[in-house]
């Protein structure tokens, strides 16, 4: 294995992170973003065999170019299918999805996620985007990992709204409601790692980045966290995971400010578009891909 | 003047004759006051959404379907012709913070605006329970969430077979639905390369449906792929040609996102007058879509689809 990167970015330790969950063979639900660069780490490290899935209608595309949204053309590229939503909704329905990546703007201890408003629904102080695809997959998808950062405020006692299920209000609610998926298995946030008990269904923190206070963590949710007696510090990125990330990014438009680099800079985008071509080709060489 | 729908029936098939149109014509055609307007997403049918805006002062207020929408539901929203919002997801994806629905979502600017919610999923299932001509469709998303507690029109049931909970979604059948794709014929065969969304379901629940399309081809290269068709004729009452009429978004094969702009079009909807000054110049400012991809730049657009095909081109492996 790689030897540890010593420079990298918070981003980059979350998708690095998010990368280790994914298992060789599975078929993945990947949105664009941070769970796009997850994937794309564990395709060209642990997971060879592994395949994302894209939510407007394509399976297994193998991009040599930064994907920039769920319907991008860059989603096509070298896949093994592309067409309809219906087939890749549908058969994450049945239950042919492995895992799948969502996020929000507030999370509760059972790790439901609201990311459709903030304050009341029919008078919202803050609007946000809706459900999209992220309830359908909270509710089939075998397991879910959440993404998201951790602001202090968003780690809640009570949603604001319930868009997208995690374990509902406990132990066997899911089943209750009628839910054939799995539910979350780990919320990666910009602090730390946390995974569900198995017994109460309530989120503890199980890993902690390197440099975060504790009692930090703790402030920054509204319950009385429970802590894993074996906390430990999260696993950094190794320097082949930052530098597969950074072939695919190099300008950091999901892992770092490159949309201001790029916001009405043609040029700049071009090149980079331009330019990936060669390098990616070359990564997907040596990983034999 | 109200437009007055036509009752959908079974058996309503479009003829097959010619179709090809301007997308002026298309719209003053079939989108009228309060038309219930279905909008697929791949492809963004941009020249067909800047007519509309065009074309507002007579058509003064919709009601919009949608399942997930990147920028282009909140050029309609920002100009105040939507009345009405069904949808999943209304954001700006990679471009960010969408400030146009906020506006008008949060405080009623330029249009107070109302909005019933569903899963993707679930909205997708509303249109194919349209285009199967059946009352609802049942599905295993939005159980235990709040969204059906929100949107009254999602009944949660048990399933008569299984006793378990089900989630039903009404069928949504709009008055006319746009789209854009990769080719067609004159009569209206529609054929998508790459990832088409929902488009087919969204075009077999409508009652009208105008595509606008990169390339028009003849009857003997749909005849080659009759496959690749996915929206027969009978289906379609406007082809309207726009090469192109997807941008800033993506047409799979022809061209890729136009990201630079797309961030810069973001910034400038951060405000009502951004907004408003982006219109003016892009959409009200131009005559037709080729008037816009001048003003935008046909160097522009054709670096994006070069760029495109050094990475895929429908038929090859790059």
């Amino acid at each position: 294995m790689s030897k540890y990167a010593e420079n990298y970015s918070l981003p980059e330790l979350m998708a690095a992170t998010v990368a280790r969950e994914i298992r060789d063979g599975e078929l993945a639900f990947i949105g664009v973003g941070m769970p796009l660069m997850a994937a794309t780490v564990a395709k060209f490290t642990t997971a060879p065999n592994f395949n994302m899935m894209v939510e407007y209608g394509a399976a297994g595309p193998s991009p040599r170019r930064l994907p920039m949204c769920v319907n991008c053309a860059v989603n096509c590229e070298r896949a093994y299918y592309t067409g309809s939503q219906r087939e890749v909704m549908g058969a994450q329905q049945a239950g042919f999805v492995d895992v799948a990546c969502i996020s929000g703007a507030q999370i509760d201890r059972f790790g439901n996620l609201n990311s459709s408003v903030i304050g009341e629904y029919k008078n919202p102080k803050v609007r946000l985007a809706g459900s999209g695809g992220a309830n359908d997959l909270a509710s089939s998808a075998n397991r879910t990992i959440i993404m998201m950062r951790q602001d202090g405020r968003n780690f809640v006692e009570k949603l604001d709204y319930l868009t997208s299920p995690g374990y509902l209000d406990g132990p066997g609610a899911r089943e209750r409601a009628g839910l054939h998926g799995g539910g979350p298995v780990a919320v990666v946030t910009t602090m730390g790692v946390y995974r569900f008990d198995a017994e109460t269904c309530e989120m503890y923190l199980e890993k902690i980045h390197p440099g975060v206070e504790l009692e930090k963590v703790k402030a920054a949710v509204k319950w009385d966290l429970a802590v894993s007696p074996n906390l430990e510090v999260t696993e950094p990125p190794t320097e082949e995971q930052v530098m597969i990330m950074r072939t695919l990014d190099p300008l950091a438009v999901y892992l770092g400010t490159g949309r201001a680099t790029l916001t009405g800079d043609f040029e700049a985008f071009m090149k980079m578009f331009e330019n990936s071509y060669q390098p990616m080709v070359d990564l997907m060489k040596s990983k034999g891909l | 003047m109200r437009y007055q729908p036509i009752e959908a029936k079974p058996g309503r098939a479009k003829p097959a004759v010619k179709k090809v149109m301007t997308a002026q014509e298309a719209v003053s055609r079939f989108i009228h006051e309060n038309t219930y307007l279905g909008m697929s997403v791949s492809a963004a049918p941009a020249a067909l959404i800047w007519e509309i805006v065009r074309q507002k002062d007579r058509i003064k207020s919709l009601d919009l379907t949608i399942t997930s929408q990147i920028g282009m539901s909140s050029v309609l929203i920002g100009t105040g012709l939507v009345r009405k919002l069904e949808m999943a997801y209304n954001w700006g994806g990679i471009e960010g913070e969408d400030k146009v629905f906020r506006r008008a979502a949060e405080k009623g600017i330029p249009r107070p605006i109302e909005i019933e919610e569903y899963s993707n999923f679930g909205m997708a299932m509303r249109w194919q329970a349209g285009a199967l001509g059946i009352p609802y469709m049942p599905l295993k998303s939005m159980l235990g969430s709040d969204i059906p507690k929100y949107n009254p029109k999602i009944k949660v049931v048990d399933d008569p077979y299984t006793n378990r909970p089900v989630a039903l979604v009404p069928a949504c059948n709009p008055d006319v639905a746009i789209m854009h794709c990769a080719r067609a014929d004159e009569i209206g065969n529609v054929q998508a390369l790459g990832l088409y969304g929902n488009s087919d379901t969204l075009a077999r629940a409508a009652r009208h449906v105008i595509v606008s399309v990169e390339e028009i081809v003849t009857q003997d290269e749909i005849r080659r792929f009759p496959n690749l068709t996915t929206i027969p004729y009978y289906y379609v009452d406007a082809i309207v040609h726009a090469p192109f009429g997807a941008h800033w978004r993506e047409s799979t094969y022809y061209y890729h996102h136009d990201l630079a702009y797309g961030l810069d079009v973001y910034r400038q909807f951060g405000t009502q007058e951004g907004y408003e000054a982006w219109i003016d110049k892009y959409v009200l400012g131009t005559a037709d879509w080729d008037d816009y991809c001048r003003l935008v730049g046909y160097d522009r657009l054709n670096r994006l689809r070069l760029s495109e095909q050094k990475y895929q081109k429908f038929g090859e492996v790059r």
